[in-house]
């Protein structure tokens, strides 16, 4: 048994599954190689991340088990969790044993456990791609700042991306300083600091005209804040125009 | 006046109407453009009472030469008028959409000189939008009632989803609450419509490439407790319309009183929970395949208030229940009470890996509270009382009431507080 560290990329997680799987030794446990504190007791195997046995292993998953449960695999990293990789390890061993009706054994606890973290995260991105709002901070440029609890970026770049072909635009991440930036041909995700990023405001005045018609498309006599929160969760009011 | 005032004016007007959905579209982003339509729809926002914003919702103008009385915006009420240049409403809509406030317009209007007049000024508002900005988000646009066909046809080559809402459930209230509108000018465009996408249908099948016509179907609204319709009237209303007109949904609308209409029967309050009561049965007609005369007899036209329309039937139907859920077809387990559309797909698919018990039931999203006594698992019963009519009802019920009066006394403290006006 020993402990294998990574540096923490997803490619970084797939070699370690390949590296286990051939040298036949079974992790005892995952650690990404950030917040890793070198433990003198266990036995600890760095694995330098290598593209083609990632390739190797993503295949394998999509060809043996699904892609449903590739996509899985990859909501869940994105979840950051330190338990989410011994997780992942036994989904795909358990995956190589069962085969493509994997995503049938819901009532096996690490199936169950991976789809309900796998919805979790896919659930906050698509909150995020509801709730961004963006802020025309240079004439053409556009600015969100985002705090998900997961690191969505990497799901919710494509959708804005296809939408906003023709718009500069960069969506901040402050919890993990890192921010995706599209040019109106791709994009890419980055940690370069930006500049007076706390400053930013709005160039025109929109913010205005959409704080009114909030207002004004509320029926009174319907009122449910409970409702209203159930749905906009406080933890994002922050990001909301309509709620400052 | 400025954009301000207007979009106060004209927001405030708008919100009514209840449709707010951005689903059933496809759309895609042509040429570099702005926008797309997610196929099931994007909400952005919810307004302070809890409903959902995806379309930045507006009406061109609210000067009306109509005088409906269950309407705010008819002509003879005193209220703020505005209007809305297309230049006006083609730039906020580019604007919000880009900071993804919303998801695209829906815009509608009250007749404003004349049905084909305001029916043009809401074609010419869409047009730039497709053709100036190259936006190629979710358009909805309603069919004004008593525009000529032509004019719609040309609507319906830029808008996403079209809708004629009915509003009164008979024609009898028609007459009685909207005098100048006929049944005639309701049914004919929506039928237009029909039509229209029929044909597309089948030169589908001839030709690679069609033009786009209203993609998302149609959609229509009525409005609930105005007039003393049944619940099994506007049931039955709702799945011919379904049946016949292929519509995509069809909308109600708790009527709220608004100021003082005349004819108008006592309405106090809005009647929330009925129009919850009328969107689940709507759904069981529209998901479930159930049908109208399941739910509702002409002997029992109204549904029991308290409880949910699939619990009503399934108390009326207890000669059916026990289900085994090991073995009952997808729908049959589909009409269980507690057990929704992905908990039925759920079942049928885990299933066939392992025998399911019951304890794995509440992993694959069946509500227990509710399910328990419609089900056995591999032929337990785990209901805590027989299957008998009164005996669920009662442990139910309780279960139930808790909820309804909260639900209930909330709206009386609202009532209350915002003094809303009686109309006797």
């Amino acid at each position: 048994m020993v402990n294998y560290v990574f540096d923490g990329s997803f490619d970084g997680l797939m070699t370690v599954v390949y590296e286990a799987y051939y040298s036949h030794q079974q992790p005892n446990d995952i650690f990404s190689g950030s917040n890793h504190q070198i433990n003198f007791l266990g036995h600890d195997v760095f694995v330098s991340t290598d593209i083609d046995k990632s390739n190797k292993v993503q295949d394998a998953i999509e060809t043996k088990i699904s892609n449903e449960a590739l996509r899985n695999i990859y909501y869940v990293y994105l979840s950051e969790l330190d338990s989410s990789y011994m997780l992942i390890y036994k989904y795909i061993r358990l995956g190589f044993k069962i085969g493509k009706k994997l995503d049938y054994f819901i009532q096996n606890d690490i199936v169950h456990e991976v789809t309900k973290l796998s919805q979790r995260v896919k659930h906050e991105a698509y909150k995020m791609i509801e709730l961004i709002r963006f802020k025309e901070v240079k004439k053409g440029l556009f600015l969100a700042k985002i705090h998900p609890d997961y690191n969505v970026l990497p799901i919710i770049m494509p959708h804005f991306a296809e939408r906003f072909q023709d718009q500069y635009f960069i969506i901040h991440d402050e919890k993990r300083s890192l921010s995706a930036v599209y040019d109106k041909k791709a994009w890419i995700i980055t940690d370069i600091p930006l500049e007076n990023i706390s400053k930013v405001k709005d160039t025109k005045n929109y913010e205005i005209l959409w704080k009114i018609y909030h207002k004004s498309i509320a029926i009174k006599e319907r009122k449910n804040m409970k409702l209203q929160m159930q749905h906009m969760p406080k933890k994002y009011w922050d990001m909301l125009t309509e709620k400052q | 006046m400025d954009l301000l005032e207007k979009i106060r004016i004209l927001a405030d007007a708008a919100k009514y109407d209840v449709s707010c959905s951005s689903s059933g579209s496809d759309r895609e982003n042509k040429n570099g453009g702005i926008g797309n339509a997610s196929f099931y729809g994007i909400c952005h926002s919810w307004s302070e009472d809890g409903r959902c914003i995806s379309l930045l919702k507006i009406l061109f103008t609210n000067i009306c030469i109509y005088d409906c009385s269950y309407c705010v915006n008819r002509c003879t009420n005193d209220v703020e008028r505005a209007l809305f240049t297309p230049d006006e409403l083609a730039d906020i809509t580019i604007n919000f959409y880009r900071r993804n406030y919303i998801e695209g317009l829906f815009l509608s209007s009250a007749v404003y000189k004349s049905p084909d007049y305001t029916m043009e000024l809401l074609i010419k508002t869409v047009k730039k939008l497709r053709e100036e900005y190259n936006f190629n988000g979710y358009i909805h646009l309603k069919a004004i009632p008593g525009a000529d066909v032509n004019l719609i046809r040309l609507a319906g080559l830029y808008a996403d989803r079209m809708s004629v809402n009915i509003e009164l459930p008979s024609e009898k209230s028609l007459k009685l609450l909207a005098p100048q509108k006929t049944k005639e000018s309701i049914i004919k465009p929506m039928n237009f419509i029909h039509n229209q996408l029929l044909e597309k249908n089948e030169s589908k099948k001839l030709m690679r490439y069609t033009d786009k016509f209203v993609p998302a179907g149609q959609t229509t609204q009525l409005i609930i407790g105005a007039t003393p319709e049944s619940d099994r009237t506007i049931l039955k209303l709702s799945e011919n319309l379904y049946k016949y007109y292929d519509l995509k949904r069809v909308y109600y609308s708790a009527y709220i009183p608004v100021f003082n209409g005349n004819n108008i029967l006592g309405v106090a309050s809005p009647p929330l929970l009925r129009e919850h009561r009328l969107y689940q049965a709507d759904w069981l007609l529209r998901y479930y395949n159930f049908k109208a005369d399941e739910l509702l007899t002409e002997e029992e036209p109204n549904f029991d208030i308290s409880l949910d329309p699939k619990i009503n039937w399934a108390m009326k139907n207890l000669n059916l229940f026990p289900v085994e859920i090991n073995t009952a077809d997808y729908n049959m387990l589909l009409r269980v009470p507690g057990i929704g559309l992905r908990a039925a797909k759920r079942i049928v698919k885990a299933r066939k890996a392992a025998h399911l018990s019951y304890d794995s039931l509440k992993n694959l999203g069946v509500v227990l509270k509710r399910a328990k006594y419609f089900i056995t698992c591999n032929g337990k019963y785990y209901g805590e009382c027989k299957i008998e009519t009164e005996k669920i009802k009662n442990k139910l019920s309780t279960n139930k009431n808790r909820i309804l009066d909260g639900q209930i006394s909330i709206f009386d403290i609202d009532n209350s507080l915002n003094n809303l006006p009686i109309i006797v």
